[in-house]
C-alpha cells in the first residue's frame, strides 16, 4: 500500500493540531457554532441524532493491519466498541464526543489515517475496486491512480469549495465493483488495441434525489493526461455548477442540462488551455506512487491446493464459504476472501472492535498485511493462500464473520437510517434485519442466487437504493415509516436505475413483500438466471401483481 | 404539549430543558402545556442563549401514550431512547417506565415532531 513519507506525516500532524485549536476555540466560545460547523465538517465530524459521528477516510478502501487495529482501539476507547463501514468504503463511528476528537485525529495520524474529504463540498475520498492488486481481471492497479487523485485533490485550493460534494470511483476491471457509473466521475482503466493504457471517463452519474447513470464523455483518455483532463472537468463544473440551488448543484445536473456531448466539448476546450507539463503527473511521481503498491511477496504455488480441496470435502460450511465468499486471485495458489459483515440479525456493515482486531491478525498472518473495505459494506482479505483458507475460515467462523452470503439476498446494503442519521425519514437497519431473516436458511439463499437489496433511509440514497436489484427507500408518510420498493437497478457494469414498483408499504410489510417478489421470480426464472435478468426479461408487471394482489388480501 | 431539546455541545448527547438547565432524560424534561406557548418560546430563547452548553435547540411536540408521555415523532422518540438496532446503546439502556412508554409509542416518523424543522445538509 501507499507509504507516507515525512512530508505526508508532517501535513497530517499539522492538520490535527489545527483542528485541536479549533475545537478548543469552539468549547471556549471564541468560535460560534455557525463558524465552527464548516470546520468540523472539513474533518469528517457530523452531529447526528445521539452524538457526533466521525467518518474516517479509508483511501480506496485499503487498510493495513496496524490501521485496522487502531480503528478497533478507537472503537473501544472512544465509541461503543464498534465501527460502521459505509458505501463509500469509509468507516464511521457513531458515538463520538467532540472533546475527544482531537485525540482521535492524533491517534489516526499516527497510523497515516485522517478524516479529511469525508464531508463537505470538496473532492471526497476516492473509492476503487476492492479487489485491486488481486484480481486477474484488471489491466493495471487502480490504487495507483486513486492515490494520485487523492494527493492531487487533498485540500486542492481550486476545488475545496465546489458547488457540491464530488465523488470519484476508479476500476481497472470489466466487472465493476466500484459503481463507477453512478459517481460524479467514474474512471475505467483499459488498454487500447495498441496496448496503450487509458481511461474511459464517465461523468455525471449519481444517486440521491435525481439519479443518473453517467454518460461516457471520453472513450480513451491517455493515462498520462489524467490529471489535466480531470482539472478541466472540475473547472467546467466549478464555473457552471448550480450554486444557487442545492438540489441542482451536483455535476450530474449540469451534464444532463448541457447534454453529454456539449459538456464533453466544453471540457475539451478547457483542457486545450491547460499546460500539460504543469498539470499532469510527472512520470517520476507516478513511478514513486506505483512503487508503493508493487511487488507483493507472492509465493510460487500450484494453482490447486490439496489441503483446501480435502478440507472442503469434509466441511460443508467451508464448501459453502468457498462457493460464495472466495474469489479467484491473479496469482496461482491464492484467493480473494470476502468477509461478510451481514450475519443474519446483524446491523449491515458493523464490525466490533474484537472483530476488527481479528481481521488485523488474519491480514497480517494470511493476507500480506492487506485489508479492504467494499462499497457493499463488507471486508476483504485480498491475498490468502488456498492452503490457508481452512484456517482463515475457521477463525472467521469463531468470530461470527464467516457468513457465506456475498451478493446473496441477505448481503444487504443499508445506510444507518433513522436509528442514527439526522437527515433520515425512516429506519433502514431493522428493515434489513427483517429481510435477512427471511433468507437465514443458507440453502434457500443460495437457491435464489445473486440478489442485491439496497436500503436508504431517505432520498440522499447513501444505501444505493436506486441501483439495488431490489431497492428500498424509506419515506415518511403522514408520520409513519413507509418504504418504497423499486426493481431492476444495478450499480455494476450493467448499471441501471430501478423502477418504482408501486405505492409505498408500511414497515411490517416490507420483508413479506421481498419474499413475495422472490417467489414470483422463482416461478418465472429461466434456468439459473439472476433476479435482475429475470426482471429485465419479464418487466415490472408480474412482480407488481404479486406484491399488490398479496397486499390487498392482507 | 411541548418539550425543548438539543444536543450537548461537548459530547453531542441528547438533552432536554428543565427550568434553565439541560438534563439528560426525557422523563426529566420540563413540559409546556398548549396554553403555555409563551413560556415554551421563552425557554427556547433561553436555551439558544447558552451556545456553549447545547446546539441545535428546538421545541418538540409531546403527547400522552399508554404508560406515560412520548414525543409525537418517531425521530424524537429514537433520540430520547437510542438506536432501535442496539437496545443497550443510548438512554434506553437505563430501562424503566418512561423508556417502556417511549418504546411502545407509535407513528409520526419524522416531520411532525420538530416544531421548526428546517432541512439542513
Ligand atoms: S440515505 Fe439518508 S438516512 Fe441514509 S445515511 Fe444517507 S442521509 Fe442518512
Amino acid at each position: 500500500m501507499y507509504r507516507y513519507d515525512a512530508l505526508d506525516r508532517e501535513f497530517l500532524t499539522d492538520r490535527s493540531n489545527e483542528f485541536r485549536h479549533q475545537v478548543a476555540r469552539r468549547l471556549s466560545g471564541e468560535l460560534t457554532e455557525d463558524q465552527f460547523k464548516p470546520l468540523r465538517l472539513m474533518n469528517g465530524l457530523y452531529l447526528q441524532l445521539h452524538a457526533y459521528m466521525l467518518r474516517v477516510a479509508v483511501p480506496y478502501g485499503s487498510l493495513n493491519a496496524r490501521q485496522v487495529r487502531r480503528l478497533a482501539w478507537i472503537a473501544r476507547t472512544y465509541d461503543k466498541g464498534y465501527g460502521h463501514m459505509t458505501t463509500r468504503q469509509n468507516i464511521q463511528f457513531h458515538w463520538i464526543k467532540l472533546r475527544d476528537v482531537p485525540d482521535i485525529l492524533d491517534a489516526l495520524a499516527e497510523v497515516d489515517l485522517h478524516a479529511m474529504q469525508t464531508s463537505g463540498n470538496c473532492i471526497r475520498n476516492v473509492t476503487a475496486d476492492p479487489y485491486a492488486g488481486a484480481t486477474a481481471e484488471e489491466v493495471d492497479d487502480p490504487r495507483v491512480w486513486s492515490e494520485a487523485i487523492r494527493q492531487w485533490s487533498t485540500l486542492h485550493p481550486e476545488f475545496s469549495y465546489l458547488p457540491r460534494k464530488f465523488k470519484f470511483a476508479v476500476t481497472a476491471a470489466k466487472t465493476d465493483r466500484a459503481a463507477v457509473k453512478v459517481h460524479d466521475v467514474g474512471l475505467i482503466l483499459h488498454r487500447a488495441p495498441d496496448g496503450a493504457l487509458g481511461f474511459e471517463v464517465i461523468v455525471g452519474g449519481g444517486q440521491g434525489r435525481t439519479p443518473y447513470v453517467g454518460p461516457t464523455i471520453k472513450q480513451h483518455l491517455p493515462a498520462s493526461r489524467l490529471m489535466s483532463y480531470l482539472e478541466a472537468v472540475l473547472r467546467v463544473y466549478n464555473r457552471h455548477g448550480r450554486r444557487d440551488n442545492i438540489y441542482k448543484a451536483r455535476i450530474k445536473i449540469l451534464v444532463a442540462a448541457l447534454g453529454a456531448e456539449e459538456f464533453a466539448r466544453q471540457v475539451e476546450a478547457e483542457w486545450a488551455q491547460i499546460d500539460s507539463p504543469s498539470a499532469d503527473l510527472p512520470d517520476t511521481e507516478l513511478a514513486r506512487i506505483r512503487a508503493a503498491f508493487t511487488p507483493m511477496a507472492f509465493e510460487t504455488l500450484p494453482a490447486r491446493s490439496e489441503t483446501f480441496e480435502l478440507a472442503k470435502g469434509v466441511s460443508s460450511s467451508l464448501a459453502r464459504f468457498a462457493r460464495n465468499n472466495v474469489k479467484p486471485h491473479k496469482q496461482p495458489g491464492y484467493a480473494i476472501v470476502e468477509v461478510s459483515l451481514k450475519a443474519i440479525g446483524q446491523t449491515p456493515g458493523d464490525a466490533t472492535a474484537d472483530q476488527m482486531d481479528l481481521i488485523a491478525d488474519l491480514a497480517e498472518r494470511y493476507s500480506l498485511d492487506d485489508v479492504r473495505v467494499t462499497h457493499a459494506q463488507n471486508l476483504v482479505l485480498p491475498h490468502v493462500k488456498l492452503d490457508d483458507l481452512p484456517a482463515v475460515h475457521a477463525a472467521l467462523a469463531q468470530a461470527g464473520l464467516a457468513t457465506a452470503n456475498i451478493d446473496l439476498a441477505s448481503d444487504i446494503i443499508a445506510c444507518p437510517g433513522l436509528d442514527y442519521c439526522a437527515l433520515a425519514n425512516a429506519r433502514a437497519i431493522p428493515i434489513a434485519q427483517d429481510i435477512a431473516a427471511k433468507f437465514a436458511d443458507p440453502d434457500h439463499a443460495e437457491r435464489v442466487g445473486e440478489l442485491k437489496i439496497k436500503i436508504s433511509g431517505c432520498i440522499n440514497a447513501c444505501g444505493h437504493h436506486h441501483v439495488g436489484h431490489i431497492g428500498i427507500l424509506g419515506v415518511d408518510k403522514k408520520g409513519e415509516e413507509f418504504y418504497q420498493l423499486s426493481l431492476g437497478g444495478s450499480g455494476a457494469e450493467d448499471a441501471s436505475l430501478g423502477k418504482i414498483l408501486g405505492p409505498a408499504l408500511p414497515a411490517d410489510k416490507v420483508a413479506d413483500a421481498i419474499d413475495t417478489l422472490v417467489e414470483a421470480y422463482l416461478k418465472v426464472r429461466d434456468g439459473d438466471e439472476r433476479f435482475l435478468d429475470t426482471y429485465r426479461r419479464v418487466g415490472l408487471e408480474p412482480f407488481k401483481e404479486a406484491v399488490y394482489a398479496h397486499a390487498d388480501q392482507a | 404539549m411541548k418539550a425543548l431539546t438539543a444536543n450537548r455541545l461537548s459530547d453531542g448527547d441528547v438533552v432536554f430543558w428543565n427550568a434553565g438547565q439541560w438534563v439528560e432524560r426525557f422523563g426529566d424534561a420540563q413540559l409546556f402545556d398548549d396554553d403555555q406557548a409563551e413560556a415554551a418560546e421563552a425557554a427556547l430563547a433561553a436555551g439558544k442563549a447558552q451556545p456553549l452548553a447545547a446546539v441545535d435547540v428546538y421545541l418538540i411536540d409531546v403527547a400522552p401514550v399508554e404508560g406515560g408521555l412520548a414525543p409525537v415523532s418517531y425521530r424524537e422518540r429514537i433520540r430520547a431512547l437510542g438506536p432501535t438496532n442496539e437496545p443497550t446503546h443510548g438512554k434506553q439502556a437505563e430501562g424503566g417506565a418512561v423508556v417502556e412508554a417511549l418504546r411502545h409509542a407509535s407513528g409520526a416518523a419524522r416531520s411532525t415532531g420538530r416544531v421548526d424543522l428546517i432541512r439542513r445538509k
